[in-house]
């Protein structure tokens, strides 16, 4: 038998004037490290990073579901309002669990759409935190949003979890693959649309990310030379638009490379998390 | 691009195909393929690949085709592809010359199996 270090907790934490119960899990100890999963998706898909021990020996890493994901309900009346995820409610989401589990100076990890917001908190609370880790982030992604995902006549689910399928690099492991597939498959009705609203129609950060210091914030950007969502000529973009922002390319691997590939990516991880652990000059 | 021996071997290939003897019960459905001025049309019945036509005709009505230049096909089928060309929802997006024509409902009702379809079809290169 393999107990796996991963603990799971339910948090409550109201967010206007709605209340919530989230599902986060968390292991290791140190540096807070909050990680943020991508549309239509949940915390699973952090899985094997909160069992390795070169990350849990001076890491704190949590990772929750987002309303509507996984294992967090929805608000009370959710059946009255067509779920949309823009830029201020993810951001006051993130906010309300970082600030009600008392993070301090967090690492963000985010993937994807949480690659984006990551960009967004660097810029609006980068005096709060050490740094951020975006993964597959861009700062305007348009493209990605189609009516065909939320539509009477399609099984949501599976095409959700196609149509996100072959963002992994060919060279992935199959499983790997799969059961990112899987967990797209899981997803409520209309929440990876919902989701794609924000990460393709509302999120613009293409100015606002000027603003990020990195002698007060790091950043590093990690993407996946096979994501076609979010390019890597995407990611340049940013990492241009940032002075003394990192940024890697990384061969092999596709959009989300903490699920798709762990052992390749945590090469490429290890290295930024070591960054985001020594101290500013 | 789809000559006939082509279509046959991809036939074979994803009639034994183990994954879409397990999701294609639904996937009935015709659909075509067209390279520059070559269109073929595939038949699959139940998730598996019944009738290939070489010179379709009035009579072999289909839902939904892939179309693309021979040179996007090539790229599609390299081994390993390169980034943008390794999956045809990866095309859609970022490959101008590469088109869904058709009834693109019909065709998205049947992703899993299409995208299955199309993962095999890579698999069987070109000759």
């Amino acid at each position: 038998m393999t107990l796996e270090p991963i603990v799971g907790r339910y948090l409550r934490l109201s967010v206007g004037a709605a209340d919530y119960r989230i599902y986060f899990e968390e292991a290791g100890q140190g540096i807070p490290l909050l990680c943020l999963h991508t549309a239509g998706a949940d915390s699973r898909q952090y899985r094997h990073l909160m069992t390795d021990e070169a990350i849990t020996a001076h890491f704190r890493v949590i990772a929750f579901d987002l309303p509507f994901h996984g294992r967090s309900n929805p608000p009370d009346r959710w059946w009255l309002e067509k779920y949309r995820l823009t830029t201020s409610s993810y951001v006051a989401f993130i906010r309300a669990v970082w600030h009600t589990l008392g993070l301090d100076r967090p690492v963000v990890v985010g993937c994807s759409m949480g690659g984006a917001v990551a960009l967004k908190l660097a810029v609006d609370y980068q005096h709060e935190m050490r740094g951020i880790v975006g993964l597959e982030s861009s700062a305007h992604a348009p493209g990605r949003y189609n009516e065909f995902l939320h539509h009477p006549a399609i099984h949501g689910g599976e095409l959700a979890a196609s149509y996100t399928y072959g963002l992994c690099a060919p060279q992935s492991p199959e499983s790997s693959a799969r059961e990112n597939w899987w967990y797209y498959s899981q997803a409520g009705p209309g929440v990876y649309a919902g989701d794609v609203h924000f990460y393709s129609i509302d999120w613009d950060g293409r100015d606002a990310i000027k603003a990020i210091d990195t002698n007060v914030c790091k950043v590093s950007l990690l993407t996946g030379e096979y994501d076609y969502s979010c390019t890597p000529d995407m990611t340049r973009q940013v990492a241009a638009a940032i002075p003394g922002a990192r940024m890697v390319i990384m061969k092999g691997i596709g959009h989300f490379p903490m699920i798709e590939n762990y052992q390749l990516f945590r090469q490429y991880l290890l290295r930024e998390l070591e960054y985001m652990r020594t101290p500013s000059s | 691009m789809f000559t006939e021996a082509w279509l046959t071997r991809f036939q074979q290939r994803l009639n034994a195909d183990q994954e879409m003897a397990v999701i294609g019960d639904w996937f009935t459905v015709s659909m075509s393929l067209s390279c520059d001025d070559q269109r073929r049309v595939l038949r699959f019945e139940r998730g598996r690949l019944a009738q290939t036509i070489v010179t379709p005709k009035l009579d072999a009505p289909c839902a939904f085709g892939f179309r693309a230049s021979a040179d996007i096909w090539r790229r599609f089928f390299s081994d390993p592809p390169e980034p943008l060309y390794h999956d045809v929802f990866a095309m859609l997006m970022r490959v101008p010359g590469f088109v869904l024509e058709g009834d693109t409902l019909v065709a998205m009702q049947h992703a899993r199996a299409l995208h299955r379809a199309m993962r095999v079809m890579r698999t069987v290169t070109p000759a």
